[in-house]
């Protein structure tokens, strides 16, 4: 058996590391929130995939070599896990509480929107978890029937408006408690908002980032309740 | 050269942590990603000390910092679903805007309140000494 990497392959790596860096570099330069790195370097290869009229599936070998790092990614989480378990101690209550809360609206809200809206039902597995890392969403959308490239969309789409207009939903609520904003970002907007949380102060960013990996293993745990919630709702349309 | 070892030894630490914790998904049939089993058990082995922070730190961090560039080439596979976006649009819409909304609200006011409820009763338990 011969196996090799193609040059389209090595050509598709080194241009997706080179449209990153050049994002990347764009975004630590003006630190804006609507420079989204993931949304904006998809967007840029996407563009160059369809002007040269090459299909996806060219793309995807090289996609599957560089996911690969995803799942050691975020075992790594555990690290900032570790180094705030003095927070998650004293406020577990607080934590555990409003993040399981909010977890179960972000998924239960948008999947029977989906769901009376009459999109087809894999469609709505794939919404329902949108508020997690793509790593979490894309197992959770597999697991349950979704279809994991559809539901990282929803997260990216997700992850981009929560960064767009978190903060600005919790002044209109007057939400000024940086742990409870913190918290707020992380649940809803995952990585993307705990970005725009480390954006407003370090607090906001510590309690964001704790955020994300609960409502991570929230979203895993309650997916099949929710799954069957909605699906309980009659497919309108 | 002695980081580059460091580093890549980390990396294949935290790779077979992942690789381990997928395969005893798949064994015992635990209703959770491997991923996420991975970050629970490297959690564990972070408190009770069997690994320490050093030992990860160099991979993790790195990482971490660049974790946005993994999730580049999954949302390129977006391009495929381009007709599920134009022909449920406004629901589709309608599902993440509110979907965001209402839970950016909930978690705020909740996770605020509890906080201080939190507060109070260490207030109480600490004033009649």
């Amino acid at each position: 058996m011969q196996s090799y990497v193609s040059i389209s392959t090595v050509l598709c790596i080194l241009g997706t590391l080179l449209a990153y860096m050049a994002v990347r570099a764009l975004y630590l330069r003006y630190k804006h929130p609507l420079i989204n790195i993931v949304a904006l370097g998809a967007a840029i290869i996407i563009t160059v995939l369809v002007v040269c009229d090459i299909s996806y599936a060219v793309y995807e070998p090289a996609a599957k070599i560089m996911t690969v790092f995803i799942g050691p990614a975020t075992v790594a989480l555990a690290l900032p896990l570790y180094r705030y378990r003095q927070v998650l101690l004293r406020y577990v209550l607080a934590i555990l509480g409003s993040v399981c809360a909010g977890t179960f609206v972000a998924m239960f809200s948008a999947g029977l929107i989906a769901r009376l809206g009459g999109l087809p039902q894999e469609v709505v597995i794939s919404i329902i978890p949108k508020s997690v890392s793509i790593p979490f969403a894309i197992e959770i959308a597999g697991l349950y029937g979704g279809i994991p490239s559809l539901a990282a969309a929803f997260v990216v789409a997700t992850g981009t408006l929560g960064s767009l207009m978190g903060g600005w939903t919790l002044n209109l609520a007057g939400v000024k408690d940086p742990f409870a904003r913190g918290l707020s970002l992380g649940t809803v907007s995952h990585a993307q908002g705990t970005a725009a949380a480390l954006q407003e102060g370090e607090e906001q960013g510590a309690m964001a980032g704790l955020a994300l990996i609960l409502a991570g293993i929230i979203t895993a745990a309650i997916a099949p309740v929710v799954v069957w919630m909605v699906l309980r709702f009659p497919a309108v349309g | 050269m002695k980081e580059t070892w460091k580093f890549l030894w980390q990396m294949a630490f935290l790779m077979a942590l992942f690789l381990a914790s997928n395969w005893l998904v798949g064994f015992t049939g635990l209703p959770m990603p491997g991923n996420v089993l991975g970050i629970i058990v490297l959690f564990l082995l972070l408190l009770t000390g069997v690994v320490k922070e050093e030992h990860i730190s160099t991979a993790a961090n790195f990482l971490l910092k660049h974790m946005v560039f993994f999730f580049v080439p999954v949302a390129v596979g977006l391009m495929q679903w381009g007709g599920v976006f134009y022909d449920y649009g406004w629901i589709l819409l309608a599902a993440v805007v509110i979907g965001a909304i209402l839970p950016l609200l909930a978690v705020g006011l909740l996770g605020r309140a509890l906080r201080r409820r939190t507060r109070r009763k260490e207030e109480e338990s600490c004033s009649p000494m």
